[in-house]
């Protein structure tokens, strides 16, 4: 746990701090070196183009983290919303509600993530709305669940006793008890949502050049693969730390608030 | 004759982090139990039961043996001759198959859903090694174990059964290798009053029929001093005292199972003289609860059908009756915290409005209890918060229509200052020490649990208490202590109690009436010692002759 | 048994409807169409398009004709493929992607489920902790980094195998593919089984079974199996679906002419019909499967079945 913390935080001070810190801005071409192999200049090289491959991964991790913490935000609030009133309100509301979760499930939703990327252009702002808006599903459901199975805990009838307002109860007795479950399906979100993003850029459709993310290079790494495969390795690498380490992070605190 | 199985020295430790949950009972300390010295000995056609309190010990000495517990087993068991201590589970393996039988306490999670009953049998008669038997072998299983229509019984899956059922489903299992010792682990904990006696009976006559030893663990000294020979009394994995069932029971030695016995309600037992009554309080007519049935069928279930009661100032009345009998639903409609679908409630002679049409002011006078103690106190909030919670609700008057409340009374509205002394005095009143307040919930036992629970509806001086099996969860010794406390506050504050309760002796110790439920109707009602001496109806009879334990 | 799937059947039609509809007006309220491509039409050819495709009518009456018009399995035209009609571009993509789905499937089912009961026999053990790590790595390498990584590896670097392309679906050009798609459903395969078996292992009927002397195998495989593979059953439906209508990526980095491919383009091609139909297809498969589980439930829990 505090290994994998350890390497998090690691990564996303380097996301956060390291473009400053390096010789080479992102989006800089360096004439002279093309398609260099690591050296005391890039470190990790360069890319097609001759950008440094160092900056240009820890730029792609700051641009594939923020969209993937907006979206796992806009996936928790929706989810947990969502779940939380169906799950309190039980009987029709619930039943509607729920429903409407099962068929957005069947919703073949990469689909409509790209055809929403097509259709309404290629913006962060809407990957990250996107993806949001399709990743909010699984947390209502457990949302509910858990809220459910609060309802049947004696405490929420006492407090109905106590003449605690519905209202009330919700937040101050059955909130603060699903937030742990929540927060750790944030965590397990957050690996989702990258992928995804990664995904996207991967097709084309997410970010723009000469803008970058992990999965534009991940790509622009497979398709010079033969030529220079650290420009496949690291970013992938990169990618992989950072989707293991979020999710056993996540598995780890499930595990904790599930029980 | 010599004895079939042998324990000498037993001890156990229990190493693992997670030790098994201790009798169901989840709320209570899971600190490592241990087993220290433990002898005893097992003939043939003889029935020992292990008697104690939940952390004695007791389910760890019968299991641990036979490799079947997460404990560590050291000194000596010697089943039909053969050390079981020490052994590897492949070794145990065949010994377990072959000699011995068990019956868990779980009867509802212990066959495997997806296997039809047929299927289970057949492996069980196989388990030692005989041939497969026929079906009309499977069905003389069932029949043996009194259970109806065999033949239909044997293609069902488990889960169409219920929990009587199963059970003697798994005692038919137990016994299908003719085992040489039977090993019971409460095995009628998870059942009704009035069908524990018969599963009991059932056990019994099977033993004295195949002449095979029985080994019982129980927390319920009254439930199997009359059907075992011996008794062994246990407490922090040692013993207290054992000896001849009979006598034991009625002249206890060692001062714990004198606590043991004094704590069990009997029928039979004096009781003190009931608080005077007052004018009527509470008023219930023409109670109908129902429900929409599980699953996909439509159509409603009812749960209560036309009940009514009366509770008069400073009165108890006590609602008994058996699982799905209606009597939770029931007081759970009456007091505003469950559906109702019609009839009316009176309190003080002014009708309570409907469970959506409740305000604040009108929950003052009557509060709930319930049975799980643990799952009644809100785990993140502190002592203090919870006990504090209904003077924050009750306490105010709703601002916005604050000259429409009709009671005047505004005794509830109180300062911050004084909230913290109320909270205080409503602990001191279930006996808990001030320094309880800071404590968060999760921190307590079941008993502390309980009188927390109390507390909270003590803090704002309600008239009622309506207690939903608030000691049936907790342990002979504590629950004890818990209707004491409340025998006390019947006294001392003429406080008015709804008990709702399947156990008919313990009606009688704090009831003046009691109404026996059953299928959604009251059936019989009546003063309390009058209903139990003679009792009018056959459920009543069942519940009466469960209690005697005879 | 059978209300439960007339149930779920009268729960899936207006889904599948849903579904339809949504991408429906989707694709018609996006900002340009089908023939606003890099060359603008004369407006005269545009008009004429519009009209011969129906574009024309009313929302409401064109909705009704498409799905009157799918009802008969009719996908209707392509816009960008103009010599073909939707069914028959889905009649060629299909097989590709059903055929690479499958063997996927079939893979990660067999794998996943296999390191996941060896995983349960001895919990916290050392096989455990191993299968667990690399079953949580697999659920998390994304198909685009393996593929190419695979790729790497078996074409670039040994020549055992084809980079890419489809080769008649000889089955040298299947190899990378279907063990790139399967990989990430195998882990999570691995990681359900693991979960489902160790928590019906601590449950009382296994107790009992251990009691009655049955063999750790012989409880395992009788009476621990069926009712921990719910979980797999319920993460297995969805999952075929996506899997047998082809994974986007995989199509891509292999080049294979399955139903992602077209999908993607008549997607850039703003291709109303295509796009529409590979959808619907879709949600079909994605409710047709998760029918499926649901009855899987039945023969792994009767209690389902009431």
């Amino acid at each position: 746990m505090k290994g994998l913390l350890a390497l998090l935080t690691f990564i996303l001070l380097a996301a956060l701090l390291g473009p400053a810190l390096l010789p080479w801005p992102y989006d800089a071409i360096d004439w002279n070196a093309v398609r260099a192999a690591p050296s005391a200049a890039h470190w990790l090289g360069t890319d097609g183009v001759g950008r440094d491959l160092l900056a240009r991964t820890l730029m792609g991790t700051r641009i594939t983290l923020s969209v993937a913490v907006a979206a796992a935000l806009v996936a928790m609030l929706i989810g947990t919303a969502w779940g939380a009133v169906a799950g309190w309100a039980g009987g029709r509301v619930d039943d509607l509600m729920m429903r409407t979760v099962d068929a957005l499930y069947a919703l073949p939703f990469m689909f409509v993530v790209i055809l929403l990327m097509v259709v309404f252009g290629r913006s962060i702002l809407l990957v990250f709305l996107g993806i949001g808006a399709v990743e909010w599903l699984t947390m209502a459901r457990v949302v509910r669940g858990q809220v459910i199975q609060l309802k049947a805990r004696p405490f929420i009838l006492a407090a109905e006793a106590a003449g605690s307002p519905a209202h009330a109860t919700l937040i101050r007795h059955v909130l603060p008890n699903i937030a742990g479950v929540a927060l750790a399906y944030l965590m397990l979100t957050l690996p989702q949502v990258v992928m995804v993003e990664s995904f996207l850029s991967f097709l084309g459709l997410g970010v723009q050049e000469p803008m970058t993310s992990l999965g534009i290079l991940v790509k622009d790494g497979a398709d010079d693969m033969d030529l220079m495969p650290h420009a496949l390795l690291v970013p992938g690498a990169v990618l992989v730390t950072l989707l293991l380490c979020l999710t056993l992070l996540g598995e780890r605190l499930r595990e904790r608030f599930a029980a | 004759m010599s004895a079939v199985y042998e324990v000498e020295g037993l001890s156990v430790s229990v190493t693992s982090r997670r030790p098994e949950p201790v009798e169901g009972q989840s709320f209570d300390k899971l600190g490592t139990a241990v087993v220290d010295g433990l002898s005893f000995t097992l003939s043939p056609g003889e029935c020992l039961a292990l008697v104690g309190e939940s952390g004695s010990g007791k389910s760890l000495t019968c299991m641990t043996p036979f490799g079947l517990s997460a404990g560590v087993a050291s000194g000596s068991a010697r089943l039909m001759g053969e050390e079981l201590i020490g052994l590897s589970e492949p070794a145990l393996r065949p010994l377990r198959a072959r000699h011995a039988g068990f019956v868990f306490q779980q009867p509802l999670t212990a066959l495997t859903p997806h296997l039809t009953i047929a299927a289970h049998l057949a492996e069980a008669a196989m388990q030692a090694g005989g041939p497969r038997p026929s079906r009309s072998e499977l069905a003389a299983m069932l029949d043996r174990v009194g259970l109806d229509v065999p033949d239909e019984r044997l293609d069902q899956f488990p889960h169409r059964l219920s929990g009587g059922q199963r059970q003697r489903v798994l005692i038919a299992m137990a016994i299908a290798h003719a085992p040489a010792v039977l090993v019971a682990d409460e095995p009628t904990s998870a059942l009704d009053a009035a069908l524990r006696h018969d599963i009991m009976a059932l056990l019994r006559r099977l033993q004295r029929e195949s002449g095979m030893a029985m080994l019982l663990v129980s927390h319920d000294l009254a439930g199997v001093a009359d059907h075992a020979d011996r008794l062994l009394v246990m407490k922090h994995g040692r013993m207290m005292e054992t000896g001849p069932a009979r006598t034991l029971v009625s002249t206890p030695r060692s001062d714990y199972a004198k606590a043991l016995v004094a704590a069990t309600p009997r029928l039979d037992a004096p009781i003190a003289a009931r608080p005077a009554v007052g004018g009527m309080l509470l008023e219930a007519n023409a109670i109908r609860v129902s429900f929409p049935r599980p699953g996909w069928r439509s159509g409603r279930m009812l749960a209560v059908d036309g009940a009514s009661l009366s509770v008069r100032a400073g009165e108890c009345l006590a609602l008994v009756g058996g699982s799905g009998s209606g009597k939770s639903t029931l007081a759970r409609a009456i007091a505003r915290l469950g559906p109702c679908d019609s009839g009316d409630v009176l309190w003080k002679d002014a009708p309570l409005p409907p469970r959506s049409a409740m305000r604040r002011g009108d929950r003052r006078g009557f509060q709930p209890v319930f049975q799980d103690p643990v799952a009644s106190l809100d785990p993140r909030w502190s002592v203090a918060e919870i006990v504090g919670e209904p003077l924050a609700w009750l306490g105010q008057s709703p601002p916005f229509v604050s000259s429409d409340v009709e009671t005047p009374d505004q005794r509830l509205d109180v300062t911050r200052h004084e909230r913290i002394e109320r909270v205080q005095a409503a602990l001191a009143a279930v006996d808990l020490p001030p320094d309880f307040a800071i404590r968060r919930a999760r921190e307590l036992s079941g008993g502390q649990a309980q009188r927390v629970a109390l507390a909270r509806a003590l803090v704002s001086e309600p008239d009622l208490l309506v207690l939903d099996e608030a000691t049936s969860a907790l342990d002979v010794l504590v629950a004890a202590q818990i209707v004491a406390l409340l025998q006390r506050l019947q006294r001392e504050r003429g406080l008015a109690i709804l008990a709702i309760t399947h156990d008919l002796a313990l009606a009688r110790l704090l009831a003046h009436r009691i109404a026996v439920m059953e299928a959604g109707r009251i059936v019989e009602e009546g003063w309390a010692e009058e209903v139990c001496a003679s009792p009018a109806h056959p459920v009543t009879q069942r519940l009466v002759a469960a209690s005697r334990g005879s | 048994m059978l209300t439960l799937i007339l149930r779920r059947l009268a729960t899936a039609i207006p889904t599948l409807f849903a579904v339809i509809l949504l991408s429906f007006l989707l694709m018609r309220f996006a900002p340009g169409g089908p023939f606003d491509g890099e060359r603008p039409l004369d407006p005269a050819t545009r008009a004429a398009l519009i009209t011969a495709y129906g574009m024309d009518q009313p929302l409401p009456v064109q909705f009704t004709r498409y799905v009157g018009n799918l009802a008969q399995g009719d996908f209707g035209p392509s816009l960008v493929y103009r010599d073909f009609t939707v069914t028959q571009l889905v009649a060629k993509g299909l097989p590709v992607s059903l055929t690479l789905g499958a063997l996927a499937l079939l893979l990660a089912l067999t794998l996943g489920v296999a390191s996941g009961l060896a995983a349960a026999m001895k919990p916290g053990g050392r096989a455990d902790r191993s299968i667990g790590l690399i079953a949580t790595l697999l659920t998390v390498l994304p198909s685009f980094v393996t593929a190419p990584a695979l790729v790497l590896v078996f074409a670039l670097g040994l020549g055992w195998l084809p980079v890419s392309g489809w080769g008649e679906g000889a089955p040298r050009h299947l190899v990378l593919p279907v063990i790139a798609l399967a990989l990430p459903a195998a882990g999570a395969i691995a990681k359900l089984t693991r979960a489902g078996l160790t928590e019906v292992l601590g449950q009382d009927h296994v107790r009992a079974a251990r009691a009655r002397g049955l063999s750790p195998l012989r409880t395992l495989t009788r009476h621990a199996l069926r009712p921990a593979l719910v979980p797999v059953a319920s993460y297995v439906g969805p999952t075929a679906a996506g899997l047998l209508t082809g994974a986007v990526v995989i199509e891509t980095i292999f080049a294979l002419p399955g139903l992602g491919r077209y999908f993607v383009q008549g997607a850039l091609n703003r291709d109303y019909p295509l796009v529409l139909g590979v959808v619907t297809l879709y949600a079909a498969l994605i409710i047709l499967f998760n029918l499926l589980a649901d009855l899987a439930y039945g023969w792994l829990d009767p209690r389902v079945r009431g």
